[in-house]
């Protein structure tokens, strides 16, 4: 096999590879024998098929698995040769002639093709202890674990029939019927529906005029749909409702102690209070979690900038600029209206692609140097969590997709990986804890970047931030996979 | 332009173990028509292959009995030639015709 190298500019490579008749030849022969003592064919007894009847019957057929064994090793080996790892399947160009297949099928033609391929540049793992990273930290005040104690026994809390007139605060069971100009509209009518009165559940105006209102009374009331009501063939418009009110319920005493804890199937209002507690805690925990790791991800992308593999930035591009546009169509918005154009946006977006797939390869390589593994165990949680998601009916269906496709299944690995990665790096640069308030922690990232980005324009900005969430989740999801991917297909 | 009859007397060349042992001593087997005669296949092969014949031997393997649910069958009788070449002549019967 003789391979010579016709391009190597950047990232990219070009190897032509040649494969002389002779050896074609001699990996068939191999190839007869060891099929001789197994085929049969009528006439003779296993094994004592003459080779030349041999390869009359299978010579092609052998020929074409020999030059795919050839296509397919070589790539491997050529890479492995030459120290380099390509970022997607190499590609493999070879003659479309007829004729000249014809002819190194029969064995009488040297087998030649090119390989053209990225490589991924070599990343070289730097000291992390230079990275800091500040976490943000909110302590739940008890306050705020009252209040959200408060609200949940609320909605526990239970009402007593009343006689007379329905005032704030009470419960009635009402049945009404929407109508535009005289006219039913669509999802505009309930029957038994309990509605607190106050509680601004129903648009505005609405509950204000049941009050005053006597269990088994009648009465047509007029509201207007506000402006940005969610459907918009009924947002500002004006609308009577016919409502029968069926009964009156006062609301019973609030009190809030063991009673209510043990009213919600709790055994006491300290257990309840833990519960609200860590259930607080876990959702600003998960907020500093994104926080330290957008951070991180950040200093990560400064250290190492280096030249990204072109088609996987453009894979990547692709993927978002897709979903992008999907977006935009659902919300019957154009670039214009975002106050961008649709060059801005794809550089943007382009610079996004890139820094995704950058961030992705040096997160594997880390977590390959720390030896970081998914376990089965941890995929087929995800796996499960990821089912529980769609309806019971699809369930099955979307549990045997992923069952059978090992492509589905690295993209629920890939984010487990990533997060073992972070968490083995969160490990190992020194982290400091920084207690801030609420709104610090809630407030934008936004504010913090944008010194960095200042020729972005602020639309360009908002769609950015709608990326944001998976922009921490993605860039590594898809390389890692795809890598995966690349080295099974060599 | 060979004369067409003699696609009809030649139906397929035999290929088993067998054959192969005549081939050694320039022998070649063919299945042939029910129908035809020595003389016939001599001139068959001569006119197709472009060769020197200079035997025929013929043999009609019966076809066997088989039964498939129950019913009896009968498979058809096979005429089948050994023809002899000439020395220096040789048929590639793995080519076709």
């Amino acid at each position: 096999m003789q391979v010579t190298e016709t391009l190597n500019t950047g990232l990219k490579r070009e190897i032509k590879v040649k494969v002389p008749a002779g050896d074609m030849e001699a990996r068939l022969v191999k190839r007869l024998t060891d099929a001789k003592d197994k085929v049969r064919i009528n006439g003779f007894r296993p094994g004592k098929v003459p080779m030349q009847h041999l390869r009359k019957m299978y010579g092609k057929s052998f020929m074409a698995e020999v030059v795919n064994e050839v296509l397919s090793n070589s790539a491997r080996d050529i890479l492995s040769e030459r120290g380099e790892k390509a970022a997607m399947q190499p590609e493999i160009k070879m003659t479309e002639d007829e004729k000249e297949a014809e002819k190194i099928l029969s064995g009488n033609a040297d087998f030649e093709f090119d390989l053209a391929y990225e490589v991924i540049p070599a990343i070289e793992i730097k000291d992390f202890s230079d990275i800091k990273v500040t976490r943000p930290v909110y302590d739940v005040p008890d306050t705020e674990v009252d209040e959200q104690v408060q609200r949940v026994a609320e909605s526990a809390r239970s009402y007593e029939p009343k006689e007379g007139k329905a005032a704030d605060g009470d419960r009635v069971t009402i049945d009404y019927l929407g109508k535009l100009n005289g006219e039913a509209f669509d999802g505009g009518a309930g029957q038994d529906q309990p509605l607190v009165l106050g509680s601004k559940e129903f648009i505005p105006g609405f509950e204000d005029q049941l009050v005053g209102l006597k269990a088994g009374e009648e009465k047509v009331i007029t509201v207007t749909f506000p402006e940005n009501y969610s459907a918009p063939h009924l947002a500002g418009r004006e609308a009577t409702f016919d409502v029968t009110v069926k009964a009156v319920e006062k609301p019973g005493k609030l009190e809030i102690n063991d009673e209510t804890a043990k009213s919600l199937g709790l055994e006491s209002l300290d257990r309840l209070k833990e519960i609200v507690r860590s259930q607080i805690e876990s959702q600003f925990g998960s907020i500093t979690r994104q926080k330290v790791k957008r951070q991180l991800l950040d200093q990560l992308d400064k250290s190492y900038q280096f030249e990204a593999p072109s088609n996987l930035v453009e894979a990547e591009f692709s993927n978002i600029w897709q979903t992008v546009n999907r977006d935009l169509e659902l919300a019957g918005r154009t670039f214009e209206d975002e106050e961008t154009t649709e060059e801005e946006a794809r550089a943007e977006y382009q610079r996004l692609a890139e820094r995704r797939v950058r961030l992705g390869l040096v997160l594997a390589e880390i977590g390959e140097k720390a030896g970081v593994q998914v376990s089965d165990d941890e995929v087929q949680r995800a796996l499960f969590e990821t089912v529980r998601r769609y309806p019971p009916a699809q369930q099955q269906q979307v549990f045997e997709m992923y069952r059978s496709n090992p492509n589905a299944l690295a993209t629920l690995r890939a984010p487990i990986f990533e997060e073992k990665v972070v968490d083995d790096l969160l490990g190992k640069i020194s982290v400091t804890d920084k207690k801030v308030s609420k709104d610090e922690l809630t407030a934008d990232d936004e504010d913090e970047e944008a010194p960095a980005k200042p020729a972005k324009k602020a639309a360009a900005k908002k769609a950015d931030k709608a990326e944001k969430p998976e922009d921490d989740a993605e860039p590594k999801k898809k390389a890692p996979a795809k890598k995966k991917a690349a080295k099974d297909g060599e | 332009m060979t004369d067409l009859r003699h696609y009809d007397v030649i139906v397929s060349p035999a290929i088993t173990e067998k054959s192969t042992m005549a081939s050694e001593q320039n022998q070649v087997v063919f299945n042939v028509a029910r129908k035809a005669t020595k003389p016939e296949i001599k001139a068959a092969v001569e006119a197709l292959f472009g060769v020197k014949v200079t035997g025929v031997n013929t043999l009609v393997r019966k076809g066997k009995v088989k039964r498939f649910r129950g019913t009896v069958g009968r498979l058809s009788d096979v005429k089948k030639a050994i023809v002899t070449l000439a020395d220096g002549d040789t048929i590639d019967v793995a080519t076709g015709l």
